[in-house]
């Protein structure tokens, strides 16, 4: 055997230490992109190569969640059928559904696959991002609710259109963020698996989705603003619904502003608590 | 780190704790805020375990190293914690390169998708970029021998073909150390034979650095070089290979008799007062290599002369279907002493691997039993490398016969 006798003096030297803490780091992402991309690609296929009407089934549930708030929400809030109130309950409940499965992956996603990083190294953080993805294209499609509307409802979109993604990425840092906090969680309590639904449920009622952000807070005593706006998603849904439908979707800049620090305060928060327990997910499952 | 050093690994060790009422508790999450409620007064029962305590060695480059140890030594925690999967609780481990670690085939797999698109997701797992995948794909396709199968989905495949399919991803890829956990126990034999023959490849001509971790002593001393023994979590020897797998085999077995002593018999006229079993070097043993030869050392002692009395040993499997017969006269060697110590030596390479058990007889033949003492001890025989290693659990007989094949 002939090598060079400063073979290695190129390579990467590893070390593996009992107190080295990792952080998320986004050189580890593109370094492992092709896994991001061949795990994205693989729960889409899953998701969509079997069932032949997945698509359509991705338009179902959203449409069957819009006509039955839709109908509670115009009941209650103007007395009769309104076209415009089924419109805003559609824009919230695609956002909030964008959230809701971004947030349910990414619970799930680090125990579902729990048989890859218990047999090989990469960077576990690659499995919930890798989750986003199906959710994104669930959403793009059930979008296709939402144009129809538009047209059948006759509505004109403004130029705030063009800030729609900044929100659809808000909703998506929220079920991130979140979603790891859960992930960590569930990786230690399996029956989180019951709380995530619950917590899912609860959320769309303390959430802009049905009703606007000013119904509720004209029904809350002042005192309390502060805390209904500490729901994340009430930026991103009232952001959203600003963009798409304008008007005062808005109620109190204030309020959004601090919705949305607190959307990357979870974020934050999640990321230190999936990255505290990383390293020793194995030796929990 | 000297320049051929790959890998070092110091004072390495691996707690878990055993918690049992955290181990009740941790399960569900109401359970333990309902117990923390409780009060604190209850102590937790918490049991320290150590897998790995205090583990040093070193590995050169292109060295191919056995790791060898029973069940619970810490093979498995110590290739979990070499790549990367779980973290040492104290100590520290460098290497240099590219790692790649296949404590399983098929990593990922998905029944679902297709042969195509697994070897993507297999490979992008075990850390392949898309390039490189591109790259070897023909060549996986054609190692797994799945070429018509590309587009079916796994699911559908023999789990021959899933096993071919899933290797050949993981042989093909490239890096500077391997690390190998067992897989190789799937698969068929000529499969196997292959897998062994393209890792051995990569080992010497390219000067990947491999760690094995087998049951199969055949497997491991057909493709290692050196060997680290693992014994309750330390390193019991590191080196040469031939000395650890055997010393592996002898070190549980330790406590097993191999000097059998009997009471001497004043109403026969020959008996048998002492049998030891011996390996080539002159120690007890009771595990022998398949290229190893067994000696018998039988010491006989003698009250009245008889003429044509034979001392003979038989050998069983473990069947008791008996294998051979070897004996010899024993009267004429009395012709000064009244005791004497025979060895008789079982040839190397004629048992195959498996069990045996042993008696010797003392008789005139036809007439007279003198002396017997019936199923003295069980020998064990591992495959050290023999051409049927990979038929660990075929039985291919009983002798290793070298028959002369030719080609008219």
């Amino acid at each position: 055997m002939t090598l060079p006798k400063y073979y290695h003096l190129d390579k990467e030297k590893i070390i593996i230490d009992s107190n080295l803490n990792s952080f998320f780091s986004i050189k580890d992402v593109i370094k492992y992109k092709s896994l991001l991309a061949n795990l994205a690609k693989r729960d889409f296929l899953v998701r969509y190569k079997q069932a032949s009407i997945g698509i359509l089934w991705a338009l179902i549930k959203p449409l069957i969640n819009i006509i039955i708030f839709g109908y509670i929400a115009s009941k209650i809030s103007t007395g009769h059928m309104n076209a415009l109130s089924f419109l805003n309950v559609a824009v919230g409940m695609l956002v909030w559904q964008l959230f809701s499965s971004v947030f349910g992956q990414v619970s799930g996603s680090i125990v579902e696959n729990a048989n890859l990083f218990a047999k090989v190294y990469f960077p576990k953080i690659v499995i919930p991002i890798s989750s986003i993805l199906v959710c994104l294209i669930d959403f793009l499609i059930s979008c296709i609710i939402l144009i129809v509307m538009f047209i059948i409802a006759d509505q004109t979109i403004h130029w705030q259109i063009l800030l729609a993604p900044l929100f659809i990425v808000l909703a998506v840092i929220n079920g991130f963020g979140i979603g790891l906090f859960f992930a960590t969680l569930f990786v230690k309590y399996r029956d989180v698996r019951f709380v995530i639904p619950v917590v899912i449920q609860f959320g769309m009622y303390a959430s802009p989705v049905i009703f606007s952000t000013s119904f509720y807070l004209e029904r809350l005593p002042v005192s309390l603003h502060w805390l209904y706006c500490l729901n994340p998603m009430v930026g991103a849904i009232d952001g959203f619904k600003y963009c798409l439908l304008g008007g005062d979707a808005i109620y109190n800049m204030t309020y959004f502003i601090l919705s949305i620090g607190i959307s990357f305060l979870f974020l934050f928060i999640g990321i230190r608590y999936f990255y505290k327990f990383e390293r020793n997910f194995v030796d929990y499952i | 780190m000297s320049n051929d050093t790959i890998i070092k690994v110091e004072g390495l060790s691996k707690k878990y704790i055993l918690n049992k009422l955290a181990a009740e508790k941790s399960d569900l999450l109401v359970k333990n805020l309902l117990s923390s409620l409780r009060g604190l007064s209850q102590k937790k029962q918490t049991e320290e375990f150590y897998a790995l305590k205090d583990v040093s060695f070193e590995i050169k480059q292109g060295d191919r190293v056995g790791i060898i140890g029973r069940n619970g030594a810490g093979k498995s925690t110590l290739l979990k914690i070499l790549s990367r999967i779980t973290p040492p609780t104290s100590g520290r481990i460098e290497y240099t390169g590219r790692m790649a670690s296949l404590l399983e085939v098929g990593t990922g797999f998905h029944p679902d998708l297709s042969g195509r698109e697994n070897i993507y997701l297999n490979g992008s797992i075990l850390g392949m970029p898309k390039h490189e995948i591109d790259r070897k794909f023909d060549e996986i396709v054609a190692f797994a021998e799945v070429e018509k199968f590309l587009d079916t989905p796994v699911k559908r495949y023999s789990s021959g073909m899933y096993v071919r399919l899933a290797f050949a991803v993981a042989a093909h890829l490239d890096s500077d150390i391997l690390i190998v956990d067992e897989v190789l126990a799937v698969g068929d034999a000529a499969f196997q034979k292959k897998c062994l023959g393209k890792m051995e490849d990569a080992s010497q001509n390219s000067g990947k650095t491999i760690l094995f971790v087998s049951h199969n002593m055949g497997q491991i001393s057909t493709l290692c070089n050196k060997g680290i023994l693992l014994n309750k979590g330390k390193v019991e020897r590191e080196g040469n290979l031939q000395e650890i797998i055997s010393q592996y085999f002898n070190s549980g077995s330790s406590e097993e008799v191999t000097c059998f002593k009997y009471d001497s018999q004043s109403d026969k006229e020959y008996y048998i007062k002492q049998i030891r079993i011996l390996n080539n070097r002159k120690e007890e043993c009771k595990n022998f290599a398949h290229n190893e030869s067994i000696s018998l050392e039988i010491e006989v002692h003698q009250n009245t002369k008889l003429n044509d009395v034979l001392i003979g040993i038989h050998f069983y499997d473990m069947y008791d279907k008996r294998i051979f017969t070897s004996q010899i006269v024993l009267s004429d060697k009395f012709y000064d002493a009244d005791k004497h110590t025979f060895l008789v030596t079982v040839p190397h390479s004629l048992l195959t691997p498996n069990t045996y058990h042993f008696s010797v007889g003392i008789h005139i033949p036809n007439i007279h039993l003198i002396d017997e003492k019936q199923n003295v001890s069980s020998l064990y025989i591992y495959d050290n490398g023999s051409e049927f290693f990979k038929y660990q659990n075929v039985d291919y007989g009983s002798v290793f016969v070298n028959c002369d094949w030719k080609i008219n």
